[in-house]
């Protein structure tokens, strides 16, 4: 038996080397002007009101449901925070301060509905806190002007490599999930979204064709599997990142997906040599009449290993390489039970529709009464809560709370509520399939467990 | 690895393509902006034409019957107030561009209309019908009562002011569809072109409009009133046009509209056009587009079973209403999941930041 060791120094110089810092500096900025113009947007779009203030339920993570939204327009303020945050990130002012508030007030959010989460949101979250835990204001910020002994040109090589680790696991595992026969053999859900283009100008006709549609989804799937590999390597990393450039302003040309082609774009400029970042450090120095200032250290500084860091930086690594693939733990189909399927990178991978019809109940006189969803979600709630089923669970609790203890008047008559069961039938179409029956009505789903075992209530998939 | 290699993976991916390009059999042309064209053109416009005409004529018919008081001339009104809520079924269905702008649908057809809010205005003399809390009482729903109710005749002859209240409704109602239609006329070009697939363009709303218009069909004309959403308990106070016991008609209307918009069916000849079926069939959907129109057929043919006004039914028939909604709850699935999933529409309003 063969065994490869890398020795422990090799791993220790791999992550703890001084390298130049300017790739992080630049990623600094570049990833703080992102955040600030996407809470901009967000702001901007009315997302706040419609998103975290109008809605009357919110759909909280299992173990996080403690997590509320701020009273009315207090909502705003954890966005102002941001804003202010984004500013100091970018000037590299108050850094560290400056990174943890983005990062806690951005998460902070996102925990309060899963309905609104998004791959990249959860995205935003984690380069956030690595942002917070790295030192990328040691260089060409505030920070270094006002407290002068933090300067430095140097910073060891995780602090990089963590941030390009992220990128590749973004990439790789959002490669990973397209390798399904949907998506490789019936070329879905990108037929169904492509045709939809047909009318944009001389090349919409090619959406209709079939083959079109095959050739996006493996190109797509190689793009993602190798594109951090070409970027990694010196030599084919220019002809990488003009791939990088196409692809994603193709999504964005095609697909409702905000701000993140541009993430995209942008964040994976740090795969790019220092010499690269410096040239940027010094162009903007020349805009903003910055002088280098003195510098204090001219070598590279030794190499201090701390094994702290080591174990730490070990856990983040094997967490986000194992948390992608938590879904082999459950039976059934991923793309109908969706289970484990968040927070894995599962990318514009599935058109799911459903229609979800609740009723509530009465156990004195058995009763029963159909809900009116809308009376309580707000559409993009209810849209997303009809195929996903913990939602649905989460949902049919909120029901019965509503109505356990209530009396209702219908004609002459009073009916008091107690311990009703809820009950749903759901529709749902995957991938372009017909639809299928989802939940059938012979559930109370009050009595169902919410937690993270399999769900044994979701109707059996059907090809 | 270089550049070498990053060509011959291209070219390798582009070689399976090509090989896997097979000779299929071809499906019809269609494109969105001739199902825009059509809609607005062949169902819209000429709806929109038919009920401002429609007003026109109840105007008409209220001036002369507030000149010549007869039972007689009242039933021309009545007549012309029916032909109006009939072609409103089909003009409610587009609630978007200029209806939704001017709340067009919500100031002609919100029921059921509050008779004390019509009474206290009545009685008060002066209102502003304009007003939020007066939509309840105005539109066709507020001239169902004032025009069937068990007194209405009477009133009609005597009491000025119950007349002026009916004038300045049906006044108001016409006013704006005028201004509905002019809007219109303007906004066709830009509603044609508007094919994109965001969920402010005018395909994705026509879609998204189409289904809470049928969802407002199987809710409000049917579902409420028969208790579906009140433990069972009956609802008549929920019924549609309850004064002139109307109901089955109008339902019967908003299905027809609906299952011709489905179509792309002429308003005025019925003659087909595209629709959203072309659509299916393009997509190689042809047995979901059979499957809507045979359930909008049964539906309709159920709807047909009944006699009696609405409110009676549900007195004597509850077996057959339970059917009927049955029906039209099965439809829903097949429009709002299967046909809108495969135009790959957003069902959602709202802008979307990514996935």
């Amino acid at each position: 038996m063969m065994v490869t060791k890398i020795p422990r120094s090799r791993i220790s110089s791999l992550l703890f080397e001084e390298v130049s810092i300017a790739p992080l500096v630049v990623f600094r900025i570049i990833f703080g002007a992102l955040l600030l113009f996407g809470t901009l947007r967000f702001i901007g779009k009315g997302w706040v009101e419609d998103l975290y203030i109008t809605p009357k339920y919110y759909f909280g993570y299992l173990g996080f449901e403690w997590i509320k939204p701020l009273p009315g327009e207090f909502m705003y303020i954890p966005f102002i925070l941001m804003l202010i945050a984004s500013l100091g990130i970018i000037l590299g002012l108050f850094y560290r301060f400056s990174s943890l508030t983005y990062f806690i007030c951005f998460t902070y959010v996102e925990l309060l509905d899963k309905s609104n989460y998004l791959n990249h949101y959860y995205f935003v979250s984690l380069i956030c806190f690595l942002m917070a835990v790295v030192p990328a204001h040691r260089y060409f910020s505030v920070d270094s002007r006002l407290f002068p002994s933090i300067k430095s040109l140097y910073t060891p090589r995780w602090h990089i490599g963590i941030i390009k680790f992220q990128l590749a696991v973004v990439y790789i595992f959002a490669g990973i999930a397209k390798i399904n026969s949907d998506w490789l053999f019936q070329a879905q859900p990108l037929k169904t979204w492509l045709q939809a283009h047909h009318e944009i100008p001389l090349i919409g006709t090619f959406f209709q064709e079939d083959w079109v549609a095959y050739l996006f989804s493996w190109f797509g799937c190689f793009y993602d599997l190798f594109i951090v590999f070409f970027l990694l390597k010196s030599s084919t990393r220019k002809f990488a990142y003009v791939f990088v450039i196409i692809f994603h302003l193709l999504t964005w040309y095609l697909f409702p997906i905000g701000v993140f082609p541009w993430v995209m774009i942008f964040s994976t400029l740090i795969f790019f040599s220092p010499e690269f970042h410096k040239n940027i450090i010094r162009f903007l120095m020349k805009i903003f009449g910055a002088y280098p200032g003195k510098l204090h250290l001219i070598s590279p500084p030794k190499i201090t290993v701390k094994p702290m860091v080591k174990a730490l930086i070990f856990v983040y690594v094997i967490l986000q390489l194992i948390i992608p693939f938590r879904y082999v733990l459950y039976p059934g189909n991923l793309f109908w039970n969706e289970e484990g399927f968040r927070f894995s990178w599962r990318v514009m991978l599935m058109h799911k529709e459903g229609h979800a019809t609740f009723y509530l109940v009465d156990s004195n006189t058995g009763r029963e009464s159909e809900i009116t969803n809308s009376r309580f979600l707000t559409r993009t709630q209810e849209d997303q809560m009809a195929t996903q089923p913990d939602m649905i669970l989460q949902y049919a609790q909120f029901l019965k709370n509503y109505y356990d203890g209530r009396r209702l008047h219908y004609g002459d008559q009073i009916f008091e509520i107690a311990d009703p069961a809820i009950r749903a039938e759901i529709y749902v179409s995957l991938n372009g399939r017909p639809s299928q029956l989802f939940v059938s009505k012979e559930h109370d789903l009050t009595k169902l467990e919410y937690n993270l075992g399999h769900r044994e209530w979701i109707e059996p998939f059907k090809e | 690895m270089g550049f070498r290699s990053i060509i011959i993976l291209t070219s390798l991916v582009g070689i399976v393509f090509l090989g896997c390009k097979k000779t299929e059999e071809e499906t019809p042309d269609f494109n969105k902006g001739q199902l825009l064209t059509n809609v607005s053109g062949q169902i819209i416009l000429p709806s929109l034409n038919d009920f401002d005409s429609d007003l026109s004529d109840l105007q008409t018919s209220f001036m002369n019957f507030r000149n010549d008081r007869t039972a007689a001339n009242l039933e021309i009104v009545r007549n012309d107030w029916k032909k109006s809520y009939l072609t409103f079924q089909t003009v409610k269905i587009f609630d978007l561009g200029p209806i939704k702008n001017n709340g067009f649908k919500a100031s002609t057809a919100t029921y059921p209309t509050d008779t004390l809010d019509i009474r206290a205005n009545i009685s008060a003399g002066s209102y502003n019908l304009g007003s939020a809390a007066n939509v309840d009482a105005i539109g066709l729903p507020a001239l169902d009562y004032l025009f069937f109710q068990p007194n209405a005749l009477v009133e009609l002859q005597n009491n000025e002011d119950y007349l002026n209240y009916v004038e300045a409704v049906i006044n108001k109602m016409k006013s704006e569809s005028t201004l509905v239609l002019d809007q219109w006329q303007g906004y066709k070009a830009t509603f044609d072109a508007s094919t994109g697939t965001s969920s402010t363009s005018s395909f994705s709303e026509l879609v998204n409009e189409f289904n809470r218009d049928y969802e407002l069909a199987k809710n409000a004309k049917v579902g409420i009133p028969i208790g579906k959403k009140s433990l069972g308990i009956p609802m008549p106070e929920y019924v549609e046009a309850r004064y002139s016991g109307f109901s089955f008609e109008l339902l019967d209307a908003s299905i027809k509209a609906l299952t011709k918009v489905f179509n792309g069916n002429s308003y005025e000849t019925s003659n087909p056009g595209v629709g959203f079926d072309d659509y299916l069939v393009h997509l190689d959907k042809e047995s979901l587009k059979t499957t809507i129109n045979t359930n909008f057929t049964a539906i309709q043919n159920k709807i047909d079973t009944f006699s009696s006004s609405l409110e009676v039914e549900i007195q004597q028939n509850m077996t057959g209403l339970d059917e009927l909604y049955l029906l039209l709850q099965q439809q829903v699935v097949y429009i709002k999941t299967d046909m809108t999933s495969a135009f790959g529409v957003l069902i959602t309003y709202q802008d979307n930041d990514g996935d």
